[in-house]
């Protein structure tokens, strides 16, 4: 316990001094405030970014909610779709030899490289950004309840079987819940993927969100806004992350079991 | 008999693999001709012919395959330098509880940031060239790797650690011989992981910055409405990356073999 | 034959050429504990996983009660070698399941679960889930979960190989206790010789690859049986010695 304690006031007296010498680098001039903004300044920046529309055109409150809806938004359909076709695709063979093929051809296409198609047909709008972020998150969703499903024990299909269980009965009383918690992983790396290729999609073209906000403001030469949009994204990012852990720990019971 | 079902399982694979593949170019070729997708989507046939084509004939400054060879060259250097730098920070913050301590919060600070949201900043601090596609693909690896290999260093298993102890090793032999080899799966998980998001933040970053490349060649296609291109892009990357995951997991097949995690 | 609760006859199964269980044929009472023996991997899963209709065999039949055996219409319930209590659910729910397939109201799940719950003393781990369980409460939950459906008949695939002595003993003896509370017909499958003459009314011996019915025995010894002795040791060297001698 006192060993514990040592090493949280370690983690805190780095954290600080980490803190500390980048103000003291950046407000000496060792390396110009014009590179790196001092950390009083950025959150000064921060503040001042909630409520006003310089550079960008939109307010950071704007930008984030611009940013979580079309994340969200994307991250959902590819749930909704992805997690059913994967859980399909392993229990039906036939589904399976007729999906897999095609799925194999766009699996190793990174999602940021549908940017520009998207874009091509929906415009810069909601609609590009969406599928691109349909198609991050649809592509883990379905690696990850397939290989969930596959992975379901025999023992565990006996079982059920020999209290008498339809086919129907044993996917979703024994398939289904077993693969529980790899379509969590699944779903996680979706949200990953859906958070990056959104910024992606953001700083390529569109007229609002934070990636469209730390562009624009690269342009104009404010490295304070793009210092806050990044952090902004990882703060996010992170948020996004604990939110699933939560929704996880609530309704997949029994521990992990991978 | 079983040979028999083999095949007959095989044949079948086949057929629904080609039957799916053939319904998937009929309903692009039909929303090609019927539909307005036609006026800014090539058909199959079209898409095939100048992805041939770009084989031998240059688009922009190079053919497809200068353009492939200009973006692996990048991904492998700023790999090469994430996974390095992300394998002895994860290997320190994983064995010492003081280099944890120390590094882990600052660490946090990053982590959660996506390599692709390094762009601006990178080209405001270094500036437009190869050194900023370099540092974005470093960020796009780093934090992953680092992840997975502390995880390793973390997970080795306390045993064979106090029997190494008991036998009189001393802290670097336990270092090279237990912890370091036990992290190699996770090291590996980390590689692969890290090189598809590697290839990611290539692209992306030759879509921003870039005059060539894979990632140029596909927005190029889109800002010059040649979709053609696009799409030729598109296969590119599409089997690089299948390459590029294929190659790692064969080598981590051959390099630990004595405990090839399934997955 | 009035008093047959399962009769196999000329069970066989191969696996494209190789013959896996050929030509077997015995026959169970009702309320008979009735213990297979054979030397390790003689294909005794296969066996067990024919008469559940897991995998469909080649020829011969399986009766249960005079009928066709159907797990869909009969009433069995299989407890395995490895431990098959469902992670995902807890105490509760795990032995609620088999009730819960074969589709019975609410009340009586309840009901019956409670009862099972007791029958193996498990009331105040009900909501703990497997990975927070022993060896053996995980043992217990499987049974629990087989009694409470009131199976007509239990297979049994060496359940205990796992388990260190002192926790097989306790648990073969409740669940001799729980068989003659309830008279449930249980088809055994073990390759230990001491745990077949121990708890069987009946031992049936079969051979290596592929597996044929050698012989069988009626175990008459007293019980509670008393494994030092003499009759006992007897039995238990005669069944030895056919083993030996596939």
């Amino acid at each position: 316990m006192k060993e514990k304690t040592k090493y949280i006031i370690i983690s805190i007296v780095s954290l600080i001094s980490f803190i500390l010498l980048w103000d003291l680098v950046s407000k000496s001039g060792i390396i110009s405030a014009k590179k790196l903004p001092a950390p009083s300044k950025l959150f000064e920046t921060f503040i001042y970014k909630l409520g006003n529309k310089n550079p960008d055109g939109n307010t950071l409150p704007i930008h984030i909610w611009t940013s979580l809806k079309e994340a969200l938004i994307g991250f959902f359909f590819g749930i909704v779709i992805g997690v059913p076709l994967g859980i399909s695709m392993a229990w039906f063979k036939k589904f399976d030899k007729f999906f897999s093929p095609l799925f194999d051809l766009i699996k190793p296409i990174p999602p940021v490289g549908w940017v520009p198609i998207m874009i091509t047909f929906f415009g810069i709008g909601i609609m590009s950004k969406v599928s691109v972020i349909f198609i991050a998150s649809f592509i883990p969703a379905v690696i990850n309840s397939y290989s969930g499903i596959k992975q379901t024990r025999e023992v565990h299909k006996w079982v059920s079987q020999t209290f008498g269980a339809s086919n129907r009965q044993v996917l979703f009383t024994i398939a289904i819940p077993s693969a529980g918690p790899m379509i969590f992983t699944g779903a996680r790396v979706a949200l990953n993927g859906s958070w990056v290729s959104l910024v992606a999609a953001e700083l390529i073209a569109s007229t609002k969100g934070l990636g469209y906000m730390i562009q624009t403001a690269r342009l104009v030469g404010r490295i304070d806004v793009v210092f806050v949009g990044v952090l902004v994204i990882g703060v996010f990012g992170a948020a996004m992350m604990e939110g699933l852990s939560f929704l996880e720990r609530k309704l997949v019971k029994g521990g992990r079991r991978s | 008999m079983i040979n028999k079902t083999f095949t007959k399982d095989m044949r079948e694979t086949w057929m629904y693999g080609i039957l799916g593949f053939l319904v998937f170019l009929l309903v692009w070729q039909a929303a090609c001709v019927f539909t307005n997708f036609g006026k800014i989507f090539p058909t199959p046939k079209v898409s095939l012919a100048a992805f041939l084509q770009a084989f031998v004939e240059p688009i922009g400054r190079h053919t497809l395959l200068g353009h492939i060879s200009i973006s692996l060259r990048r991904v492998l250097i700023g790999y090469t330098l994430s996974s390095i730098t992300g394998i002895i920070i994860g290997l320190l913050m994983g064995y010492s509880k003081l280099a944890h301590a120390i590094i882990y919060p600052i660490f946090c600070i990053i982590r959660p940031i996506p390599g692709i949201a390094w762009i601006p900043l990178a080209i405001l601090w270094i500036g437009i060239g190869e050194p900023t596609i370099h540092f974005i693909i470093f960020m796009g690896g780093f934090s992953q790797m680092v992840m997975n290999t502390m995880d390793g260093a973390q997970h080795v298993d306390t045993e064979l650690v106090g029997v190494a102890k008991v036998l009189g090793a001393k802290e670097n032999q336990i270092f090279r011989k237990i912890v370091l080899p036990s992290s190699i799966p996770y090291i590996f998980t980390g590689l692969q992981t890290s090189l598809s998001t590697s290839w990611m933040a290539v692209l992306a970053a030759e879509m921003i910055t870039a005059r060539e490349g894979a990632g140029w060649l596909i927005i190029a296609g889109m800002q010059t409405g040649r979709i053609e291109n696009n799409v030729i892009g598109m296969i590119a990357i599409g089997l690089v990356g299948l390459i590029l995951a294929t190659l790692l997991r064969n080598a981590e097949r051959r390099l630990c073999r004595w405990t090839v995690r399934s997955r | 034959m009035p008093n047959e609760k399962v009769v196999v006859q000329n069970l066989t199964k191969s696996y494209g050429d190789l013959l896996v269980l050929d030509d077997i044929s015995f026959s169970v009472k009702e309320s008979e504990f009735f213990v297979i023996v054979g030397p390790t991997g003689c294909g005794k899963t296969t066996f067990l996983n024919s008469l559940t209709k897991i995998i469909d065999i080649n020829n011969g039949s399986i009766l249960l009660d005079g009928e066709a055996v159907d797990p869909r219409k009969q009433n069995l319930a299989y407890i395995l070698q490895e431990y098959s209590a469902l992670p995902w659910l807890n105490v509760e729910q795990n032995i609620a399941y088999g009730l819960k397939i074969k589709g019975y109201e609410k009340s009586v799940i309840e009901e019956r679960v409670e009862e099972a719950i007791k029958m193996v003393n498990l009331e105040n781990y009900r909501h703990y889930y497997p990975s927070e369980l022993s060896a053996s409460m995980l043992q217990r939950v499987v049974i629990a979960r087989a009694f409470a459906t009131k199976p007509d008949l239990l297979l049994m695939d060496e359940p205990y190989g796992q388990l260190d002595l002192n926790l097989k003993y306790k648990l073969e003896d409740e669940l001799l206790s729980l068989w003659q509370q309830t008279g449930t017909t249980v088809i055994f499958i073990t390759h230990n010789i001491e745990e077949a003459v121990y708890l069987s009314d009946r031992i049936l011996v079969m051979t290596n690859k592929p597996t044929k019915v050698k012989t069988e025995l009626i175990n008459d010894l007293p019980r509670p049986r008393n494994v030092a002795s003499r009759q006992f040791v007897e039995l238990r060297n005669e069944v030895t010695d056919l083993i030996k001698w596939w």
